[in-house]
């Protein structure tokens, strides 16, 4: 070989990657070659002074400074700290799936826990909507899921029978819900991407009966039907208390005492959901564009349609089924309902993947966790549930998992282990 | 053997803030060594570096490829590096305007900073595989599986990369000795 052919396989000699003809050529060549040689000294000698560099540079500590820094400013950040990071965590995992159905498909749930609520049943009538209020045009608010303030935020923006919702879990989703034609429109709007989705049916009733709720509380207030708790210093501000109550739910409204606006609302509905409202403005100068369901210029349509109609109860069996099969590995969940499921998500997105289905497959499986979640709220908002399922494995004929009363009926519906479902009377329901 | 970046940076994603430590162990003498040849000391190549781990791990959720995250953090400290350099200038100008006559108070240059300047001025693909190398105690082989080429072209980068660091020490040498 020539020089200038050894030359070029000198770094690769030092390095130790030639393969054994390659070397001895290269060894040979060196015997004879003075001028080689040098080259060869040359890059030994870099070679070493970068070894010998990079451990002086790897021995440095800053492991200890980096992490301080990084659990103290952590800590700072998530004040709340496990709610937070479940919501982080949420929104973390679900951004990064490529299963991005799923993730439309938790946007949903959490969209109907919020407007999935109709608060006093048919107990009230609501026929004295005459107040200014009650006719507002646009409504913003920010909607608190949970107990407290540090769940996820959903920021709403309602004009007329169209709404704009972002969730602070999700902060690259944006949904615009048009309730007359009962279509939701998401908006990617880091991958500039949008779908839309069917919910016409129960779905968009329920989209319709929230809108109402805001104002049917209101009505409540002026109508007197509720308990006053006095006075008391709300989010900076003077405000007197009411709270109603119906069957299954109870609402505490703070209201300024000048002007009966609402400013904050808490609600415990059911036995697993609560949620709270504020920041209310009411009749604000809203752009139009801002509810517009088409898609927006730079923007891909994606071609599926998801259908998140009418829940029934085979869908709630499914949901039962992928939570028990695909996130607890054979088991059913310690508890069930729409803040254990927003919780498993990351799970679900991660184990959806690992399995390695299709796009499409995928999707699905989010879309009936999601359908089935919808139904179980469904009976959040109607009566009585209960679930028995902790540590039950999934085909334990043996054991009744959950079982409800469905409207109107005298029997129970008893779902068991094996996802079997029985009409059972009152008396033999299981202790 | 270690896990993979891939894997700790979705430790980190799930919750565990703790496992980040790895990822700084792994790559802590790399942004030294780029940070340092940019900076002109040890003790701003720490600030900075510091700095660039910091952010990285608060943004480490807009990371997406997990498998790329070397090159992503090399991207940040680079940013950081500017910042910093920015910032040093108008410190710079601030002084010189202050007192002209002080000489400005050499600070204490890493212990082959010619070498780190060197590194620093390397286009980046060639900087990535040094750095990797020597820096992060990467073989060949495992440079080629995260950089995603293959085992003979890492051989090639890395032989230009020393005929390039070589003229640039010696231009280094000749440009001290006028």
């Amino acid at each position: 070989m020539k020089c200038t052919e050894i030359k070029e396989l000198l770094v690769a000699y030092v390095e130790g990657l030639l393969e054994e003809s390659e070397k001895q050529a290269v060894a040979e060549h060196l015997k004879d070659c003075p001028a080689c040689q040098a080259e060869l000294k040359e890059l030994t000698g870099l070679h070493d002074r970068l070894v010998t560099n990079g451990k002086a540079l790897a021995q440095s500590n800053l492991e200890k400074d980096v992490m301080n820094q990084v659990i103290r400013e952590q800590n700072t950040r998530l004040k709340a700290a496990t709610r937070a990071t479940d919501a982080l965590k949420i929104r973390r995992t679900i951004m990064k799936s490529p299963v991005t159905k799923i993730a439309v498909a938790a946007a949903i749930i959490i969209i109907a826990v919020i407007i999935g609520i109709n608060p006093f049943g048919n107990t009230v009538t609501w026929a004295q909507v005459i107040e200014p209020i009650l006719n507002a045009r646009t409504v913003i608010f920010d909607l608190i899921l949970g107990a407290d303030d540090t769940g996820i935020v959903s920021h709403e923006i309602v004009v007329g029978s169209r709404m704009r919702r972002n969730m602070s879990n999700m902060p690259n989703m944006t949904m615009i819900i048009d309730t007359d034609n009962e279509k939701l429109l998401a908006l990617d709007t880091e991958a500039k991407t949008a779908a839309y989705a069917d919910i016409a049916g129960e779905l968009g009733e329920r989209h319709r009966s929230f809108i109402k709720f805001v104002r049917q509380i209101i009505t409540q207030l002026q109508e007197g039907q509720v308990e006053q708790l006095g006075e008391r210093v709300i989010d900076g501000q003077k405000a007197v208390g009411f709270v109603g109550k119906g069957q299954n739910e109870a609402v505490t409204i703070w209201a300024d005492p000048e002007t009966a606006l609402p400013i904050r609302i808490e609600a415990q509905i059911g036995q697993e959901l609560s949620f709270s409202m504020k920041n209310f403005e009411f009749n604000a100068d809203v752009d139009e564009s801002l509810v517009s369901m088409e898609v927006p210029d730079g923007y891909t349509l994606e071609k599926t349609n998801m259908d998140l109609g009418n829940s029934t109860e085979e869908d709630f069996i499914e949901s039962l089924r992928i939570w028990a099969e695909i996130i607890g590995d054979g088991t059913f969940p310690e508890a069930i309902g729409t803040e254990s499921a927003m919780k498993e998500m990351p799970t679900l997105v991660q184990k959806v993947k690992a399995m390695e289905v299709s796009e499409e497959k995928g999707s699905q499986i989010g879309m009936s966790f999601a359908k089935g979640m919808l139904f179980h709220q469904t009976l959040e908002s109607q009566g009585r549930w209960t679930y028995a399922g902790a540590g039950v494995k999934l085909g334990d004929a043996s054991k009744a998992i959950f079982w409800y009363q469905p409207q109107g009926s005298t029997t129970y519906r008893v779902i068991y282990g094996d996802l079997s479902v029985k009409d059972v009377a009152p008396e033999d329901l299981p202790k | 053997m270690l896990e993979n970046d891939k894997f700790y940076v979705e430790r980190c994603l799930d919750g565990h803030p703790d496992d980040y430590r790895y990822l700084v162990r792994r790559y802590q003498g790399v942004l030294l060594a780029n940070l340092a040849g940019k900076l002109g000391s040890r003790d701003r190549a720490e600030e900075a570096a510091q700095e660039a781990l910091v952010r990285a791990y608060f943004n480490i959720g807009k990371l997406k490829k997990p498998d790329s995250f070397f090159s992503w953090l090399l991207g940040i400290a680079d940013n950081v590096a500017k910042e910093h350099q920015r910032k040093e200038q108008i410190q710079r100008q601030r002084d010189i305007v202050r007192s002209f006559s002080e000489e400005s108070s050499g600070t204490e240059l890493s212990q082959d900073y010619a070498l780190e300047k060197a590194i620093a001025e390397l286009p980046e693909a060639y900087r990535k595989v040094i750095l990797l190398r020597y820096y992060s105690e990467h073989s060949c082989n495992q440079i080629a599986d995260q950089l995603d080429m293959p085992l003979g072209t890492v051989t090639k980068t890395l032989s230009r990369a020393y005929a390039m660091l070589r003229e640039s020490l010696q231009q280094q040498k000749h440009a001290s000795s006028l």
